[in-house]
């Protein structure tokens, strides 16, 4: 495999090139990976996210009662009420493989990754972890060198519990929803504080030669530890180098990154103070969460992200909203409408906080138009019906117009059995990734746009 | 050259024919609990990686899986940044910048009347000065107030306060204010202050709604935190590190790089590895750094270095099974038992070639079991094999269960991992984990037992005679209040999750998923108009279910005596408990202790659950006794071998680190 892209190449060089380590490191769709902002007519960039929501949703207040415009919405939806003109509501996306085609049970094992991924979800304890590069990462891996961070991964869950997951799946397919590789998961940053460092970095202010000292020490360090890898390589075994390369593939990356703080010493100012800790409300988490990904987008500190809103298989209590039984339990409430009825509220809290998101990505302007304008973000997960674990008819939506690409304020339903997956390579297609397939998709969204 | 030590021990191994196979273990990343230990074992520095790294992926129900361990650019992000600080903390060559007031106003959280906290993240080692502000008075006649400053629930002063309003005050109308300081030495890490009143009579004179009238109730307002400042402890507190003084000379860093790369390498260190990491040091003091400033880089080097995070073993040839080096087994034994490095005793005798002899092997195990360290095991074990880390993730419902608390969690965890380190320590029997009579409470927990004298915040033995009712309901870890907790939902028990415990952790029989858009229970009516045991009579009676509900429910009827925070009860809202079951093979039980001694008679399948859950540990990779006919071998040797041993708890762990699958390693494809 040849690595084609420009700047990747440019730091190889610069380093050692790792004959068979190298090449050993998967980066998908390599052939489409030439950027095409430049040659784009349109302003600013686009961002691309993927918040994924766990366990299903009660459908019946979900789903727009007309296809066409965005009149009255459901109950689920309708915090969206003021933004209903920068959303898309599509019905009837499918993702395959969180069914139980050769595995059986695990459907929560299974659903966030066959989501992302569109890909088989290995059935494994933790031998031989397989799936494939999600959709955010084939992303990534075209335009993440263009900013400070490929890409971004933050999640809701900052606790995990003990114990198996679900039939003998793996919690790697559970916990993470961005695949780097087949095998390797990027984990998503629960903690505020960790967040917060990640993008605007943990080093006190200093002067300008102070810190290129540091900066040039940090990178001989980083050449030091390829070196080591290196040596170390020659004696190892296939599944000993596979991790070693996930290693190396992370050095890399992070020698990418001072080598930009090298050369752009301004600082970014965050427009917040740094956080501690996770707050004891849920929608306070989500709302600081949220902040840091909408500051990174707005900062340009990266152009992709995924949003863990929870786990499959989350069995977190909802006090805040008077809900003290465990989502996941309370999904399969088996047509009980108590129980239901608490599904909806976890879901109604849930899209409440999304529109909260929208809402503050549309009021940061961004040249002459907004964030939002300038973004394309899914909501939705790889459950419909949680009670009885439907992975057709799918809860998606789409917000944002990704620079003009779509024509919010819509309902549209599908033919059933359209790949969800069809919607992410749509998304691609617009930061001029073309790659043959995302996963099980057929080919693109049709309708996204109404020009 | 550092490739020749272990390349000429390969050539030296009896390459035993593949028909033991011991499967090849990945490569292992440390994961957050054995970098934390392994740094402090290195250099004394004490870093909280639960706080800095991002979770541990985890499989078959164990964080340190090779395979599943991966090493992310956040992850390595933060490894970087990690090992610079860990690197200036351990030698302390950083000028630490001007003290400030560190925390905004207003962040402090509430607690009571007169306790308030502060959580605030602290960068240096280094004193620090906590200020707690009172505010308001009270009347003439009242006594003063003792305030506690504490600092990670340990207590840094106490301070005797009046309460009276002083005479400028008074006369100016001003309000009374005031603030003890107390100056304590903190390491960089997260910390919680506490400011708080005790034996404090007088409150329950003032009315509820005047406790903040600062006319008439004296409370503290507010924690503020300056620093850092020089202490007089030294700022490097990897003293055995540094064996002489890096600005002496070549000699002296050669020295500590070398000693320093070993350990951390956890094996010889090549001439030319530490080359690499004097050029590091030289490179440094070129460009203007201290002496030990370039240390400091030269560590960051180490802790950044896959041999430093990573547990690499060399491959015998592709498909031959060869015993791992003496260096290999001593990280093998001490990432197992200590969840960190070999130390100097380890390393010395692998690298003299005598750690694998039978006698010496021995021998170590009973000395690392018997060290400190090895509470660790005890700790990720229990967290992991009882699922007691879900702790964290739960949220009893507050309505019904206003007594949940931090506090309460914090003891209950503690509490199972006592009593798992003490059948470890004093090599109890593995039946003990069913109904060893005797546990660990301080006076929170007793309480929640109903158990009587126990006092204060202390955790101490008490033995639980079967005559004293509340103490026989606790005998074992499955009446412990941490288990009958994580297998309970928010507001109510669960005879299913508590059935299925017991099938996954004891029996070692992990029931099948539930088919999907199966009737539920109504919650609502827990308690109320029916019993649990009604309600799941009538789920089982549909033969779909009744094929895996038959014998998790069962089980888990045995403790319904227990609610969802494991108190004792002998009522479910309105309905009387009735906590007798089955087993599948038709023998019947009456209530906790009935189960606990049919588990008992059946000793051999629990041995090979538990064996099965530490050979998983021990090895860090996924087992798969369904499939792999070597690594039931494994299972049913290591239990077969405990049997011998009267079930001995040590004997188990003798028994797995003697084991072909803990000795050995296959050649992996190149």
């Amino acid at each position: 495999m040849i690595v084609t892209n420009a700047i990747f190449r440019k730091a190889l060089n610069r380093r050692t090139v790792l004959r068979g380590l190298g090449a050993a490191i998967a980066v998908p769709f390599l052939d489409a990976m030439t950027p095409v902002f430049a040659q784009s007519a349109t302003p600013g960039p686009v961002r691309l996210a993927w918040f994924y929501v766990p366990n299903g949703i009660d459908m019946r207040n979900w789903t727009p009662a007309e296809e066409g415009t965005l009149e009255k919405l459901p109950s689920i939806l309708a915090p969206l009420e003021p933004l209903k003109k920068d959303v898309l509501a599509l019905s009837n996306l499918t993702s395959n493989w969180g069914r139980p085609l050769l595995v059986g049970a695990g459907d929560h094992g299974r659903a966030a990754a066959a989501y992302m991924t569109g890909m088989e979800v290995h059935h494994t304890a933790g031998a031989d972890l397989k799936l494939g590069v999600s959709a955010d990462q084939i992303a990534a891996a075209a335009v993440g060198h263009l900013t400070k961070l490929p890409s971004l991964e933050v999640g809701l869950e900052e606790t995990r519990i003990a114990g198996n997951c679900d039939n003998g799946y793996s919690c790697s397919y559970e916990y993470n929803l961005a695949w780097k590789t087949e095998s390797q998961p990027l984990p998503p940053i629960s903690d505020p504080r960790n967040l917060f460092e990640r993008l605007f970095g943990s080093d006190a202010a200093e002067p300008a030669a102070a810190r290129a000292r540091r900066l040039a020490m940090r990178q001989s360090i980083l050449d030091q530890a390829i070196d080591d890898t290196r040596r170390l390589e020659s004696d190892l075994g296939a599944a000993d180098r596979r991790k070693l390369d996930e290693y190396l593939t992370s050095v890399r990356e992070i020698e990418r990154q001072v080598e930009r703080s090298e050369k752009d010493s301004e600082q970014i100012d965050p427009g917040m103070e740094k956080p501690f800790g996770v707050p004891a409300e849920f929608p306070d988490y989500f709302r600081l969460m949220t902040d840091m990904m909408l500051a990174a987008f707005r900062a340009d500190i990266t152009r992709i992200s995924t949003m863990m809103i929870g786990r499959e298989g989350s069995t977190r209590a909802y006090p805040e909203i008077g809900v003290s039984d465990g989502h996941h339990p309370l999904t399969h409430h088996g047509g009980n409408l108590e129980m239901l009825e608490k599904v909806r509220q976890i879901n109604s809290l849930h899209l409440q906080l999304f529109a909260e998101f929208l809402a503050k990505l549309k009021a940061t302007k961004e040249g002459d138009s907004n964030l939002l304008d300038h973004s394309l973000i899914v909501y939705g997960g790889g459950l419909s019906d949680g009670n009885s674990h439907q992975h057709d008819q799918l809860p998606v939506l789409l917000a944002g117009r990704g620079s003009g690409f779509v024509s919010p304020g819509r309902h549209i339903i599908y033919q059933r059995e359209t790949p969800v997956a069809n919607l992410f390579a749509t998304m691609l297609e617009r930061i001029g990734v073309r790659p043959e397939h995302v996963g099980d998709s057929t080919g693109r969204l049709p309708g996204l746009s109404l020009s | 050259m550092s490739l020749s030590m272990p390349r000429r021990a390969a050539l030296l191994f009896l390459v035993i024919a593949a028909t033991v196979s011991a499967q090849s273990i990945v490569a292992h990343r440390l994961n957050r609990s054995e970098y934390a230990n392994t740094v402090r074992d290195l250099f004394g520095v004490d870093f909280r990686a639960t706080d800095e790294f991002p979770p541990d992926d985890s499989s078959q129900g164990f964080d340190n899986i090779g395979e599943t361990l991966t090493v992310s650019p956040a992850l390595m992000e933060k490894y970087v940044s990690a090992a610079e600080r860990i690197a200036s903390r351990a030698v302390g060559g950083d000028p630490l910048p001007k003290p400030v007031l560190l925390n905004g106003s207003g962040r402090a959280r509430r607690l009571g009347p007169s306790a308030i906290e502060l959580k605030e993240y602290l960068d240096y080692d280094a004193d620090y000065i906590v200020h707690a502000n009172l505010i308001g008075h009270r009347g003439d006649q009242d006594k003063p107030v003792t305030l506690v400053i504490s600092v990670d629930g340990k207590s840094v002063k106490t301070a005797t306060v009046p309460v009276q309003i002083s005479a400028v005050n008074r006369k100016g109308g001003g309000t009374q204010r005031a603030t003890v300081e107390a100056r304590v030495f903190l390491a960089a890490s997260q910390h919680s202050f506490r400011a708080e009143f005790v034996d404090d009579a007088d409150l329950q004179n003032i009315p509820r709604d005047q406790w903040f009238n600062n006319n008439v109730n004296i409370h503290p307002d507010n924690i503020e935190i300056t620093g850092p400042y020089p202490s007089v402890e030294p700022r490097s507190v990897a003293r055995e590190l540094l064996l002489c003084d890096a600005a002496s000379g070549p000699a002296c860093v050669d020295r500590i790089l070398s000693t320093l790369a070993r350990r951390a390498y956890r094996r010889p260190a090549g001439k030319s590895e530490v080359a690499e990491l004097l050029r590091v040091f030289d490179q440094a003091k070129t460009s203007g750094y201290t002496p030990a400033q370039s240390l400091q880089f030269a560590i960051t080097a180490v802790l950044v270095s896959p041999n430093f995070l990573f547990r690499i073993e060399r491959d015998p040839e592709p498909g031959a099974v060869a015993r791992v080096s003496d260096i290999e087994l001593a990280s093998r034994l001490s990432y197992f038992l200590w969840s960190s490095m070999p130390d100097d005793e380890l390393l010395a005798l692998s690298e003299s070639g005598k750690l694998h002899l039978p006698a010496v092997l021995d021998a170590q195990v009973a000395r690392m079991l018997a060290d400190p360290k090895s509470a660790a095991f005890a700790e990720n074990f229990t967290g992991q094999w009882l699922e007691t880390r879900t702790l964290d993730a739960i949220r009893p419902d507050p309505k019904k269960f206003p007594e949940w608390s931090p506090e309460l969690k914090e003891a209950m965890r503690t509490e199972t991992r006592m009593f798992f380190e003490s059948v470890m320590r004093e090599n109890g029997p593995i039946s003990d984990f069913l109904d060893g009579s005797y546990t660990f409470l301080n006076e929170l927990l007793a309480k929640h037992y109903g158990i009587a004298g126990v006092t204060g915040a202390e955790f101490r033995r008490v033995e639980l005679t079967p005559n004293e009712p509340n103490g026989a309901q606790r005998s074992g870890v499955l009446t412990q209040a941490a288990v009958l907790t994580v297998s309970s939902y928010p507001s109510r028990t669960s005879v299913v999750l508590r059935g299925k415990f017991i099938l996954e952790n004891i029996l070692g029989a992990p029931p099948p998923p539930p088919p999907p858009d199966v009737p539920r229970l109504n919650e609502e009516a827990v308690g109320v108009s029916q019993s649990q045991r009604q309600q799941m009579e009538a789920h089982r009676s549909d033969p779909v279910c009744a094929s895996c509900h038959s014998k998790m429910d069962a089980l888990g009827f045995a403790f319904e005596n227990y609610d969802a925070i494991g108190r004792w009860r002998s009522q479910d809202g309105d309905i009387p408990i009735d906590s007798s079951g089955g087993l599948p093979d038709g023998r019947t039980f009456h209530g906790a202790a009935g189960l606990k001694d049919l588990l008992k008679q059946n000793m051999p399948e629990f041995a090979r659950c538990l064996a099965s859950k530490l050979l998983t540990y021990s090895l860090g990779r996924a087992l798969n006794p369904n499939k792999d006919e070597d690594d039931r071998a494994a299972v049913r040797a290591v239990a077969a071998e405990a049997a011998q041993n009267g079930y001995k708890f040590q004997a188990m762990i003798t028994a797995i680190v003697h084991s072909p699958s803990f000795q050995q390693r296959k050649g992996e494809p190149k």
